[in-house]
């Protein structure tokens, strides 16, 4: 009898320790962060005096957000627009022009002959940011080349690429992507 | 006596069979973890940091996080109620400090042992989630889990505001944080500059030329550094700081170029006629860089030392985002109906699929590789999510922040 009290006793021992292995070990004063005495004392007067009991999470910034650097830049496209300049379309991810925008390009080369402006290529929504950016860049560069052979200077034209920022239609239709895959002229 | 020996080594070594199939069973089996509200005033914002936090504790992923709210004196060893089949209890006091911040006390309790206990002062209110991440950390790293840094580093995105018009945004991981740290004109591309998130890079569209600018995120001063005809754009930063792969068309023909912070020089690393963007480092001596020299924008890699170009991804037509960590490479692809993102290695042929569902773009990888943000759309819902490579797990959380133009992490 008394021998499988002895059993009892060690199976007992063994099945309890093992049970206790289910969850993960922890040592409760590894770390040194326990304190009994909660933390209402603790608060530090300044940042310095944080310790590993104290974490203080300051502000992400205190920078002024404006950017009074910034021009709208949108007066020189409506200045283009007034003196019969159009854009010049193109196909989804694709910068050579088109067929149907030859005659748009010789009837606006006409119209900045002997004048300095800049060519703003645009994209759709698809694409990603900075490839759709070089396909804008692409675009415009191609109506570049295009006007340099027209006879435009090339000293007068500069460019730059707005990728997806500068839309003219904000539906999402086929059609409404096709009028965002543009170059636009501005001028001064 | 011996009997008795050989009696108790068969039952150590069948208990010892026993424990080897009890810890691969716990493997599915998490302890029970809950979250209590100890403020000695609870109401919205209480309640509020409550959802923070179990949603944190879900995604460092070490518990069986049961979100539902419960009250509990903050003192108590007890759990409330409700809670009483918790394996563990994370209970904190929230109080606002009248200087528009809070003091948060936390404490972890097993068993009515303290196991943890820690005090967080926030200077701003409205920045609450990123008390909820630290705590998240802390109990992760208290609990031993895998590496979870990121958790309370700070997101950096340029978003579409109108036409012509977009901000830069400093935000936390789940984007729930969104502070606008620069606005009134057209940006792209901002970049942390350091490991230290202090400075950052981005570009002016608004300028004569685009111009990439450094700025500091504490002062908003700003230096420039490179301006370009046409294209200017800071794609990746060398993991020490000093080094830059940019985009740049001084001649209208976009191609990837070195620059060297220490000297000002650049270095033209490409020279495709068609389109070679977004470099990024995959360790010191190569790059990977989307082109369309096959015809659609496509993932290569190359030396940067060497003119031999490699093909790194050979599924899908589009690939046009993607992002590394040294020899890793996290891509966007079309898989089906929608995009999802696979996980590629220079050192390994084939690739993992990371998402099932949904339009998956703007992978970032953390600093340290361990997780990648991205941006999901789910028919008319936005989401960022979030994927744990070491668990393979992944989360998401809703979002509200517009039309992003680019993201960093």
């Amino acid at each position: 009898m008394k021998r499988i009290a002895y059993m009892s006793a060690i199976l007992a021992l063994l099945v309890f320790s093992g049970c206790s292995s289910k969850e993960p070990t922890i040592d409760a004063t590894a770390n040194g962060s326990v304190s009994g005495n909660g933390g209402a004392n603790q608060m530090p007067t300044t940042q310095s005096s944080t310790g590993d009991n104290v974490a203080v999470i300051a502000p992400v910034t205190n920078a002024n957000a404006a950017d009074t650097s910034a021009s709208t830049g949108a007066s020189g496209a409506d200045s283009a627009k007034a003196q019969g300049i159009t854009s010049i379309l193109f196909d989804y991810d694709k910068f050579d022009i088109r067929d149907d925008m030859q005659e748009n390009l010789k009837i606006n080369s006409g119209l900045v002959k002997n004048k300095t402006f800049k060519l703003e290529g645009n994209c759709d929504e698809f694409g990603s940011d900075e490839y759709n950016f070089a396909l804008g860049l692409k675009r415009a560069n191609a109506v570049k080349t295009a006007l340099v052979n027209e006879g435009i200077s090339a000293d007068s034209i500069s460019m730059t690429s707005l990728g997806e920022g500068n839309p003219i239609c904000l539906e999402k239709t086929q059609e409404c992507w096709a009028k965002n895959r543009r170059v636009d002229f501005k001028l001064p | 006596m011996r009997y008795w020996i050989l009696f108790i080594l068969s039952i150590i070594t069948v208990w010892g069979t026993d424990t080897t199939l009890e810890v691969t069973k716990n493997v599915g089996a998490l302890p029970k973890f809950v979250i209590e509200d100890g403020s000695v005033v609870s109401g919205l914002e209480t309640k509020k940091f409550h959802k923070m936090l179990s949603a944190d504790m879900k995604v460092v992923s070490l518990f069986e996080v049961d979100d539902t709210y419960a009250v509990q004196t903050f003192e108590s060893s007890q759990p409330s109620l409700s809670h009483k089949e918790a394996g563990y209890i994370l209970r904190y006091r929230l109080v606002n400090d009248g200087n528009g911040g809070f003091k948060a006390e936390v404490k972890l309790l097993q068993n009515s042992l303290e196991l943890f206990t820690k005090t967080y002062l926030l200077k701003q209110s409205e920045m609450l989630v990123f008390l909820s991440h630290s705590i998240a950390y802390d109990i992760n790293a208290k609990m031993g889990g895998a590496p979870l840094e990121w958790m309370k580093r700070k997101v950096l995105l340029v978003r579409l505001s109108g036409a012509r018009r977009s901000e830069i945004v400093a935000a936390d991981y789940t984007l729930a944080y969104q502070k606008v740290i620069l606005s009134g004109g057209m940006y792209g591309f901002a970049k942390w500059a350091n490991r230290e998130q202090t400075d950052f890079y981005y570009t002016a569209l608004s300028d004569f030329k685009p111009t990439i600018y450094k700025a500091n995120l504490a002062s908003g001063v700003k230096r420039s550094i490179v301006s370009s005809d046409g294209m200017a754009v800071c794609s990746d930063v060398s993991e020490d700081g000093s080094k830059l792969l940019l985009t740049l068309a001084p001649n209208g023909q976009p191609d990837i170029y070195l620059y060297d912070l220490m000297t000002n020089e650049k270095k033209r690393v490409t020279d495709y006629s068609g389109i070679d963007v977004n470099g990024q480092f995959m360790g010191s001596d190569t790059i990977a860089f989307v082109s369309n020299r096959f015809g659609n924008p496509n993932i290569f890699s190359k030396k940067i030392d060497s003119s031999a170009i490699n093909q790194l991804v050979y599924e899908g037509k589009n690939n046009s985002s993607f992002t590394t960590y040294r020899h890793l490479l996290v891509y966007k692809t079309r898989d089906g109906d929608g995009f999802d993102l696979r996980l590629a290695s220079l050192n390994n042929s084939g690739s993992r699929r990371l998402t099932s569902s949904g339009d998956n773009d703007y992978p970032r990888f953390s600093y340290d590789g361990e997780a990648v943000l991205h941006i999901k759309q789910e028919g008319s819902r936005s989401l960022v999510g979030i994927i744990r490579l070491g668990l393979n797990k992944s989360f998401t959380f809703p979002l509200h922040v517009g039309r992003i133009q680019s993201l960093d992490w």
